[in-house]
């Protein structure tokens, strides 16, 4: 077997093991992405000669008789909204094309201390806002299934890239279903972590009271991995969380007799395509006959999350995007004649057209005489969801749902219609909504042969049972399918 | 509803091509009417979680970025300064 098809738990195993070294290890990935990334279009930077000297280094390590961490030279991919020093962060926007972040975020700086192997930055849709990766000012990413298809986005480049085998673990943002809904469209595993669990210094701010940062892999074992070498209270982020947090790799084959697992009908209704439907059922059914218990629970307000969604995170996100403005950094036009213009068209000409849009709703909805109307009832069904989810959470352990309505759409299906684009993440979310963490599971294909993803949804911190969860279904099915023909 | 979409754009500091407008109005118009269909509510907003005060950094003298750094990215510098348009008549 070909080392780009391992797992980054089994790759660690083997390097501490002398079965290989951490540059094969490199060298696989970037051989990798030279055969595959031409037809999938998942990186916008790659990091290949620093990348090999970290791999050297971490050999040498070895060599010295060093015990070095799970991740020590494990490749990894990072979504292009995460700053990593030295290397260009362009959120996948004509606005960031040439910037170079002067620092790393938090969760770069965790990982470069467990000596992990940086390969490179992944394209996204601008500023992490859509549903396709289309947005991205630089190219459009395919999806590994079906060339002729999405990934999924708005980490559309880091589920592409983790499902083509380029590397065994990414790094994605999810701030409405960013992370699950690509990984659920690729056939891989994604974890959007309760809010305040991963630092979000670093992370270039959509909608800082939903943003999380979250770890995506081909295996349960492996996202609980990367999960933990992220998390963690960060004094750079006040919203970060105080609390200790166990190993996840640790807890993972507990099974789940007695586990209480709650279907809200609101997530199986008519929008819902009936193989995505079938498929997550099927998979509940299965974790039933391994002892869990299903319940039916309600939550009524999901109707209107949506639009609470997009009134809050485009409030947020018109306020977050006033910083580019063409003075201290990123793109600035070349013409202007005062600093009004300097502003206006740098913006114009550097932001494109969705990223326009959320600006403009968010400016909208918090303009005179019409906050009340919009944000403060957006607000107040906020607090709506996060209380019908709590309730539910007496009568279930976590929740089972779909990520998704349907499978991946074809690249150019949706993109002209604004609405049809937003409703993808009918079902994702409220997660972000209510500050829950939620697991994105693959669960089986469509008739057309297109992954399918079922979601879990727990109370806050409940990261160990959702991953235990998957784990169980993971090994009861005999593992996810393989990485696909390209 | 109808929406000035140049006022909005103004108060977001954003050009709307001429040729743009008529679409972007059309879509912010069918956009807003989507979430127009949120419920009535009467509870009170609770701004922040009470259960998970946020921590603040002791407000102290700690190393910092060099100036250098900084300004590697900005588009324009001079004298170690980022050069804007005059904004004080």
């Amino acid at each position: 077997m070909e080392l780009y098809t391992k797992s980054a738990t089994e790759l660690g195993r083997m390097l501490r093991n002398r079965e290989c070294s951490a540059v094969e290890i490199t060298k696989a990935s970037f051989s990798r992405i030279a055969g595959v990334d031409g037809k999938v279009q998942a990186f916008l930077t790659l990091n290949e000669q620093a990348a090999l000297e970290k791999a050297a280094e971490v050999d040498q390590k070895l060599a010295a008789g060093e015990i070095l961490s799970p991740l020590a030279g494990i490749p990894v991919g990072i979504k292009d909204n995460i700053c990593t020093k030295g290397v260009k962060t362009t959120c996948a926007s004509k606005m960031l094309h040439n910037f170079v972040p002067p620092y790393s975020a938090t969760v770069i700086q965790k990982l470069e201390n467990l000596d992990y192997t940086l390969v490179g930055k992944l394209n996204m849709d601008e500023f992490a806002m859509g549903s396709s990766t289309e947005t991205s000012y630089f190219q459009k990413t395919a999806n590994p299934h079906d060339l002729t298809r999405v990934p999924g986005g708005s980490s559309g480049g880091s589920a592409a890239a983790v499902a083509a085998g380029e590397v065994p673990l990414a790094l994605g943002s999810d701030t409405g279903g960013s992370v699950r809904q690509p990984a659920s469209h690729c056939g891989i595993v994604g974890l959007k972590p309760t809010y305040g669990s991963v630092s979000r210094y670093g992370l270039v701010a959509f909608a800082s009271s939903l943003d999380q940062i979250g770890p995506m892999a081909r295996t349960v074992e492996d996202v609980a991995l990367l999960y933990g070498a992220i998390c963690g209270q960060d004094v750079m982020d006040a919203t970060s969380a105080s609390r200790e947090y166990p190993d996840f790799t640790k807890s993972l084959d507990g099974g789940v007799k007695g586990l209480r697992i709650g279907l809200p009908k609101e997530y199986y209704g008519e929008g819902v395509n009936s193989d995505v439907r079938d498929a997550v059922l099927q998979a509940v059914k299965a974790l039933e006959a391994q002892g869990a218990q299903v319940v039916d629970v309600s939550l009524p307000s999901t109707p209107y999350a949506l639009s609470a969604y997009y009134i809050i995170s485009s409030a947020e996100a018109s306020s977050n995007l006033a910083r580019f403005d063409g003075v201290k950094y990123g793109y600035r036009t070349p013409e202007y004649k005062n600093l009004e213009e300097l502003y206006e068209r740098t913006r114009s000409e550097g932001f494109g057209d969705e990223v326009k849009r959320r600006i403009m709703l968010g400016t909208f909805v918090l303009s005179s005489g019409y906050y009340n109307a919009y944000y403060k009832r957006g607000k107040l069904l906020q607090q709506k969801t996060a209380e019908e989810f709590a309730a539910s959470f007496n009568d279930c352990d976590l929740l089972v749902t779909p990520v998704t309505p349907t499978t991946a759409f074809k690249i150019g299906e949706n993109i002209s219609d604004p609405l049809k684009m937003y409703a993808s993440d009918i079902l994702s979310v409220t997660v972000n909504i209510a500050g829950l963490p939620g697991l994105s599971v693959p669960c089986g294909k469509d008739q057309g042969g297109l992954p399918i993803g079922m979601q879990l949804i727990g109370p806050k911190f409940s990261e160990e049972t959702l991953l235990r969860t998957a784990y169980t279904y993971e090994k009861l099915i005999g593992g996810f399918d393989p990485i696909p023909t390209l | 509803m109808n929406i000035d979409i140049k006022r909005v754009a103004k108060l977001a500091r954003l050009r709307i091509e001429e040729e743009k407008l008529d679409k972007f109005e059309r879509e912010m118009e069918s956009i807003v009417a989507m979430v127009e269909n949120l419920p009535e509510l009467t509870d009170k907003a609770v701004g922040l979680d009470p259960s998970r005060p946020m921590g603040l950094r002791e407000d102290k003298i700690r190393p910092s970025l060099k100036r250098g750094e900084l300004l590697a990215n900005a588009p324009q510098t001079q004298a170690g300064c980022v050069v804007v348009p005059k904004t004080v008549e």
